[in-house]
């Protein structure tokens, strides 16, 4: 990957006072600090000269982040995004102009922060976390996230607790991870296999609101239900094999006129242009107040961790900005049966009557697991397989087989599923 | 399916009247869906004074001038210094250093929005208090970071005068530590988006309802019709029953209310009835009584309700009709809710019982507008009786009341030690600020800062044990604005700025206190 150089001739020099901000604080401990902190030209070089970090996301908090790195020293830094500029990004993606639009988020923002921050190398890459090896996430001191996607964190955090070698204490790389909804975030520290993964905390996640299909095609109350009859049902029936573009306005305007349609039908009031947009694309609200405040506080984390400058966040801080400013810190404490970082086999216990569409359903509900069409193999046999299709269809038949059938009491079962970063092991016990 | 694509293309045209949305509102699309069009026009219709052109302020207003404020002023006669130039992200590195500090950061701003008007003002704060005062006031809001104490003093107590004068933002940081706090006289919210729905009043059920949920003849029932009942009809007629044989009371003890459960599921026609099993999670919403809640009951006696006059804002008044209802009319509650939760229901039936609310909620909004003794405008009453249980009254103080109140701090050194020890440090900070010369360097002893803190505090009361953490960090970094707090700071005010702008969500209530070194933040109340 070939890195930007930077436009401004004047660059690399620091001209003098520039860091007299930051300076305080790396000439001198504070009272909290650690005592192994190397005030002075030790802690500065590091920071400065050696520090390599990587930023994923160069969206809503990709951008503050980029920025507050750049500001604070951080020299050689990586960003990942595999996004271009939509027009709804610029209420609060500040290094996008309206020229912009269309243009690869990663780029963009790397070229702006070079030319504002002289003497900061930002290297882009244009493309998927999933695009990258092992050896390429090994080079970098640190990384952090400012993703929209639960499933690219899950990836992320799976592929750094992987990184992790005993014997190389540099592969174990913390993770800083910050998202937003509206006016709340939350930004974490994650020590991979030391502290709480992203993981081991699914099961905070909000449920995400799902609307049975049978209330969508037979009994619709809400104008939502009509949005989403308009684009599960109808626009595959009507379309065929045509694929929906949520960023198309034209496709949005004809979800929005079968939906309104649907409802006056039904008596239904409430489908406007900007609720169908809401649904069909699943937009969060988000402003550049609570990306700046979440950013803020990740970057000051990766600055700490960077320079022992100050002890830094264990583990977890939550705001919630809607009713005054409030905020929770506290520990995230680590799962022993945590898929990822825990290492030990997640037990569940079945009726013996349990067949394995039953296993796969109740797999798919729980919060803490977060698992979509699995499949299940033992080490001796396949139990279900997804894919592809010639497999789907000769493991089908166990499907409605009792599971206690096909695995002893004890035995592990393997799942894997695509939105598992990982292969998770079942141990089986039965209740008698 | 119902229709056939051809037939659903003819028949939407006339349905469907909205228009792609404008770039406008493509651009604003995700604030939009947190503050609506209302917000979004105050924001517009605002104008902001920030003093100076700090990273502190500049982080501030970048989060301002994104979302589209109508207009903001920076306020600062210095020339940008190569300390400046390292840590503030709208100014432009070394190319900046010698030139106009607020014109820079103007420049820079008014990139992020063409929608935005940014002007520099060169004046000292000192030359505007001097000479042009009345200039002050015609902002809406002014937001002042790290100023000197003096000025800081002036400043506050110009803006206290009058209740019509604009708010204001202090903003104090110093290396990882921060406070701010926002002095206004009184801030009313209608809006405020609370997290809790009101109460549906099953306990107490508009004629319609009750009539509607009688008249149903469950054991008489098609099966399918039985399973759509929504769990409203049912509470409505499982509570109507219960309290025939109860001496007209609702189920009050567990024993009880777990027998009024089981007589909700024993109604079944069949085991897997979803909406019985609704009623039954519902089966709380029977039992529990719908009454105001207090901190709405305690503006009803409010002296600015009480005394009501022709000039009144329109929140009191509205208020005073609010209590006027409750009093008056025979529910004694607030004005019917007309927005239903979803429940496990056919289409018809989910409507009718939509529309049975709908048409209640606008008899009692007609009813609560008749106690109205001046007009207001609709779309205020709407939200105002939409958000009648979650109205939001605060009444502030004048920034510097805390430090002036030794019984206050205190009673703060017991109840919030480590929210104060910032505080006092930083105020420490302050004071020495305004006894030393104007610009020399700011560069306090842990001693001098400790002397400045402990002489706020009555005589015999200690300094609180965490205040060595904080005093200690001041005296590392006293006029360090680092990148991080900044950006940090700039959120967070910005994010209040907002609120107070917008009269929507609620806005702080005291000082805020950050401490980005254990990173938390916490608040000392007014
Ligand atoms: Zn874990």
């Amino acid at each position: 990957m070939a890195s930007q150089s930077s436009s401004n001739p004047s660059a690399s020099a620091d001209w003098p006072g520039r860091y007299h901000h930051i300076d305080h604080i790396l000439d001198t401990p504070g009272p909290r600090t650690d005592p192994e902190f190397a005030a002075g030209d030790q802690v500065k070089n590091f920071l400065r000269k050696e520090s390599k970090i990587l930023v994923i996301g160069a969206g809503g908090l990709g951008c503050e982040i980029l920025a507050n790195l750049a500001l604070t020293g951080f020299k050689d830094i990586h960003v990942i995004d595999m996004d271009t500029i939509d027009i709804s990004n610029l209420n609060r993606q500040f290094l996008f102009r309206p020229k912009d639009v269309g243009q690869p988020k990663a780029t963009v923002a790397a070229e702006f922060i070079m030319k504002r921050v002289p003497g900061v190398k930002v290297t882009p890459y244009f493309g998927k976390i999933q695009d990258k090896d092992d050896d390429y996430y090994m080079q970098f001191n640190l990384v952090i996230c400012g993703l929209d996607s639960v499933e690219a964190r899950r990836w992320m955090n799976a592929t750094l607790v992987n990184l992790v070698d005993p014997d190389v204490p540099d592969s174990l790389k913390p993770m800083i991870d910050g998202g937003t909804e509206g006016f709340k975030g939350q930004a974490r520290v994650i020590l991979p296999t030391i502290t709480s993964c992203y993981e081991c905390s699914l099961d905070m996640l909000n449920k995400p609101t799902a609307f049975p299909i049978c209330t969508i095609a037979n009994t619709p109350r809400l104008p939502e239900h009509c949005i989403e009859w308009a684009s599960v049902l109808e626009w595959p029936r009507v379309h065929g094999d045509k694929k929906m573009d949520t960023d198309d306005p034209e496709h949005i305007g004809w979800l929005y006129k079968v939906a309104a349609a649907r409802a006056a039908e039904f008596k239904i009031e409430g489908v406007t242009w900007s609720l169908t947009q809401g649904v069909v694309k699943n937009i969060i609200p988000a402003i550049a107040s609570t990306n700046a405040i979440i950013a803020a506080a990740c970057c000051n984390e990766a600055f700490k961790i960077s320079t022992s400058s100050a002890a830094f966040l264990n583990n977890y801080f939550m705001l919630i900005g809607t009713d005054g400013v409030y905020s929770y810190t506290f520990e995230h404490e680590k799962r022993d049966d945590c898929p990822v970082c825990g290492g030990q086999a997640v037990d569940i216990t079945l009726n013996p009557e349990t067949t394995v569409e039953q296993l796969i359903e109740t797999l798919t509900e729980r919060q803490d697991l977060q698992i979509k069409k699995p499949s299940l193999s033992t080490p001796t046999k396949q139990i279900y397989l997804q894919a592809p299709p010639q497999l789907e269809k000769s493991t089908r038949p166990n499907l409605e087989k009792k599971v206690s059938e096909l695995v002893p009491p004890g035995g592990e079962v393997t799942v894997t599923s695509s939105t598992l970063p990982m292969s998770l092991s079942l141990r089986i016990s039965y209740s008698t | 399916m119902i229709n056939d694509s051809k037939n659903v293309e003819e028949s939407t045209t006339a349905l469907a009247t909205e228009e792609a949305p404008d770039n406008k509102t493509r651009r604003y699309d995700r604030q939009l869906r947190l503050w609506a069009a209302s917000g979004q026009s105050a924001l517009e219709s605002s104008r902001l004074l920030v003093i100076s052109g700090t990273a502190t302020s500049t982080s501030i207003l970048k989060n301002l001038v994104l979302p589209g404020i109508g207009h903001f002023t920076i306020l600062d006669p210095r020339k940008v210094t190569p300390e400046d130039a390292g840590n503030n992200f709208f100014l432009e590195g070394p190319s900046s250093i010698g030139k106009s500090r607020a014109e820079e950061a103007v420049r820079l701003l008014c990139e992020l929005n063409d929608g935005v008007e940014g002007k520099a003002d060169l004046r000292s704060l000192e030359e505007v208090l001097d000479k042009d005062k009345e200039w002050l006031t015609e902002f809406s809001l002014v937001i002042a970071h790290n100023l000197e104490g003096g000025l800081l003093e002036r400043l506050s107590k110009l803006l206290w005068e009058d209740e019509s004068y604009p708010t204001l933002a202090i903003v104090r940081s110093s290396g990882f530590l921060a406070e701010f706090y926002i002095q206004y006289h009184e801030h009313t919210v209608i809006e405020s988006h609370p997290e809790t729905a009101q109460s549906l009043q099953i306990d107490k059920p508009f004629p319609a309802l009750l009539r509607d949920s009688l008249a149903l003849d469950f054991e008489n029932m098609d099966v399918t019709d039985h399973g759509h009942i929504p769990y409203v009809y049912i509470l409505v007629r499982v509570l109507e029953d219960w309290k025939k044989a109860h001496n007209g009371s609702p189920p009050s003890t567990y024993a009880e209310r777990q027998e009024f459960k089981k007589l909700i599921l024993a109604m079944r026609k069949k085991s897997d009835e979803e909406n019985f099993e609704e009623a039954e999670s519902q089966a709380y919403r029977a039992w529990t009584a719908t009454t105001v809640p207090s901190e709405i009951r305690a503006l009803f006696s409010d002296s600015k309700v009480t005394n009501i006059t022709s000039t009144s804002p329109p929140f009191f008044h509205l208020v005073h009709a609010l209590s006027k209802f409750v009093e008056e009319q025979p529910n004694h509650a607030l004005p019917l809710t007309s927005t239903l939760p979803d429940m496990k229901a056919d289409t018809n039936k989910y409507i009718n019982l939509q529309k049975l609310y709908k048409e209640r909620a606008e008899e009692e909004k007609k009813i609560f507008k008749s106690y109205l003794t001046v007009s207001v405008d609709d779309a205020m009453v709407d939200a105002f009786v939409k958000n009648s249980h979650a109205l939001k009254l605060l009444r502030g103080k004048r920034w510097g009341s805390l430090d002036e109140d030794p019984k206050a701090l205190a009673e703060l050194v017991e109840t919030s030690s480590k929210q104060l020890s910032t505080h006092l440090a930083l105020s420490a900070l302050t004071s020495l600020a305004t006894k030393q010369q104007p610009n020399a360097p700011l560069t306090p002893t842990i001693e001098a800062l400790t002397a400045e803190a402990q002489a706020l505090l009555p005589a015999g009361v200690e300094l609180p044990a965490e205040f060595g953490d904080a005093v200690g960090e001041v005296a590392r970094a006293p006029n360090a604005d680092l990148p991080n707090t900044a950006a940090l700071l700039g959120g967070i005010v910005a994010q209040e700025v907002i609120k107070m702008i917008t009269k929507q969500y609620i806005p702080i209530y005291g000082s805020c206190i950050i401490d980005l070194i254990e990173t938390w933040t916490g608040m000392l109340p007014v």
